[in-house]
């Protein structure tokens, strides 16, 4: 019945506005492929986390005693855990974790990191100075390691892994903002701005913002994609979330163990799905990066 | 500049370096307001007790003390002992460091050797065929959790194909040891042609070592590719094309130019490719630094965590250094910052 309703709302419309949407959508596509398929693998799992509820064939916690360690069947099309919970119903569960840490974790880096960036490479000085010998000494640590060995050390809960990933990653987009306002100080409307008198604060969130923020926006699809990857190595190591709870990585955990004895389909599944979904944030970011490269557009 | 004069001025620069990373990994404790007295007493332990460990341990003192003992106690070789087996962690450390260093050296060098041919080729005719597929299966290895491919690969190897031992340790627990020379069992077993242990040790390193050449090989790809693109549109690079030099000159121009920031790439990238083994050596238990390491982080064993962090801090320097060293070498031109 709603089906019926949407039609005819369609139909209301005028033909040309829609066609002139479809045709836009088609031409964004053609621009760049890669970050079009990205972002219909992306859509995809946030459809599974929206409708979780109503996608999941089974409780993803309730665990059947009698069918443990089931191999893929007609009931359980992904097969059972260890537990005899239903590998499907949790896979689709999981995406929410992805989506739930990766999301805050990277808005918390760029509420961080825009105004790092924006500060240090506005005033430069001193303090972009000892900011960016900060940044450079914190590339001797390996990201993985450093993240888990600060969540281990803060305690392993879901807020505390957001909060580390955000902020070990805000100097990613510190750097990215810098280099661009670097690039535009000296520019002919930033001097206009100076001499109308705007106050500091109103040139670099107004006047520089706008244009320096393009190349984080890019980096943050690459940027979620890291945090999604972090969050469930953290999870698999049993540093963040713990084992019943349906996210990917203390799946993979918990059917690391099967996967010398032959039941794949524990560990198998969770990783195909947390696969998909880096890969089509990588793919999404690979894509806007690319369409942002001058040297592109120019060959073009 | 002289290669003396630019060594001394680079090894002045990692001093402020090296008491930075000191900083780090001694706030990684603080940071997390652990406390090690509770763990050292003991449940049944008095207050009088818990305040000589403090003591001890220097807690009681302000927080800047509490670091230049630290500071004081790294410089000295000092890196405090495992809570969990009370032995100290630097011997835990420099045991496991060449037993890491093997795979990570194997993994990254075969994962260059597929890495740079793929990313220079597509380089060359950008967003044609070759360019995509390669592009596609790159970002695809970025996106393979390291830890699952292993997982993954033990099922069809092992369990499957029956063709790879389990994946426990690096060497059969049928087959002894060969002597101890340098702690890598592959030369070691060469070295003293014991064949046996040999062909143990390379069965049991062929998984490992494929899984980090898969993951290593996805970045390099790309910045190789990045690295080359830019080359190629070089002033030198078009003249040389507009000069109608023959395509072979053309190519081994560009394969110069490149050589230097693909070198920088693949030094750095080992740095950060020593997480991801850790991870592999955590599947395959390998038994070297990384499984140590992710073993003292998930256990909650802080010296040792710190240890592991510290060591993995110098690894970095250390190539860093190397890496400005050689390309000064092959290039002069090259200045500091």
């Amino acid at each position: 019945m709603t089906g019926g309703v949407a039609t005819a709302g369609n139909g209301t419309r005028p033909a040309g506005a829609r066609t002139a949407i479809v045709n836009r959508a088609i031409g964004l596509a053609r621009l760049s492929p890669t970050a079009t398929a990205g972002l219909l693998i992306i859509l995809f799992f946030g459809f599974l986390a929206l409708f979780a509820d109503a996608l999941m064939p089974h409780d993803p916690e309730l665990a059947f005693a009698q069918r443990v360690l089931q191999p893929p069947s007609a009931d359980h099309w992904l097969g059972t855990d260890g537990n005899g919970m239903d590998v499907l119903s949790r896979v689709i569960y999981g995406s929410r974790f992805g989506f739930g840490i990766a999301i805050p974790a990277v808005l918390i880096s760029l509420l961080i990191g825009i105004p790092v960036g924006l500060f240090a490479g506005y005033r430069g000085g001193m303090l972009d100075e000892v900011l960016m010998r900060f940044f450079d000494g914190l590339r001797v640590f390996p990201s993985i390691i450093l993240a888990l060995a600060v969540v281990a050390a803060t305690g392993p809960s879901l807020l505390n892994v957001v909060l580390v990933l955000g902020f070990l990653d805000s100097p990613v987009f510190a750097r990215v903002v810098r280099s661009e306002v670097l690039a535009l100080r000296s520019s002919v409307f930033v001097e206009a701005a100076v001499a109308a008198g705007n106050p500091t604060w109103r040139i670099m969130f107004v006047h520089l913002l706008p244009n320096a923020i393009q190349g984080a926006m890019a980096q943050s699809a690459v940027r979620a994609a890291w945090a999604v990857r972090i969050s469930a190595t953290l999870a698999f190591l049993g540093v963040g979330i713990q084992a019943p709870t349906p996210e990917w990585g203390a799946m993979i955990r918990q059917g690391a163990e099967f996967m010398i004895t032959g039941q794949w389909w524990v560990a198998l599944f969770p990783g195909i799905a947390l696969i998909f979904l880096v890969f089509g944030l990588n793919m999404f970011g690979d894509g806007l990066q690319e369409l942002l490269n001058p040297r592109r557009k120019a060959a073009k | 500049m002289s290669f003396g004069t630019f060594f001394l001025r680079r090894m002045l620069m990692v001093i402020p370096l090296l008491v930075g990373i000191v900083f780090v990994t001694f706030m990684l404790i603080r940071v997390g307001g652990l406390d090690p007295v509770g763990r050292l007493a003991g449940p049944t332990a008095t207050a009088e007790e818990f305040e000589m460990i403090r003591a001890e341990l220097g807690l009681d003192q302000p927080v800047w003390v509490q670091f230049a003992i630290y500071a004081g106690k790294v410089a000295q070789g000092d890196l405090g002992e495992s809570w969990l087996s009370n032995r100290p962690v630097l011997d835990d450390i420099l045991e496991r460091t060449v037993i890491s260093l093997e795979l990570l050296l194997w993994g990254v060098g075969i994962g260059a050797l597929i890495g740079i041919p793929v990313g220079v080729r597509a380089a060359f005719r950008p967003d044609g065929r070759f360019d995509q597929i390669s592009r596609i299966l790159s970002l695809f290895g970025f996106s393979i959790p390291t830890y699952w491919l292993g997982l993954v690969m033990l099922f069809v190897f092992f369990y499957l194909l029956g063709w790879a031992p389990p994946g426990i340790g690096r060497i059969s627990l049928m087959v002894s040891p060969p002597d101890f020379i340098t702690g890598s069992y592959l030369i070691d077993a060469l070295l003293t042609a014991n064949w046996p242990a040999f062909g143990s040790a390379f069965s049991h390193m062929v998984l490992p070592v494929i899984c980090l050449a898969i993951v290593s090989a996805a970045p390099i790809i790309k910045h190789t590719r990045a690295i080359a693109l830019e080359v190629l549109s070089s002033d030198a690079v078009r003249y040389a094309r507009a000069s109608g030099l023959p395509a072979r000159i053309v190519r081994k121009l560009v394969l110069r130019n490149s050589a230097t920031p693909v070198l920088t790439f693949v030094g750095t990238e080992v740095t950060g490719l020593v997480g991801t083994m850790s991870l592999i050596e955590y599947v395959f238990a390998w038994g070297g630094l990384g499984q140590y390491g992710l073993n003292a982080i998930v256990r909650g064993d802080f010296t040792a965590v710190q240890g592991y962090v510290l060591s993995l801090a110098l690894f970095s320097v250390i190539v860093f250094l190397i890496i400005d060293f050689v390309v000064f070498l092959i290039e002069p031109r090259a200045e500091l910052q």
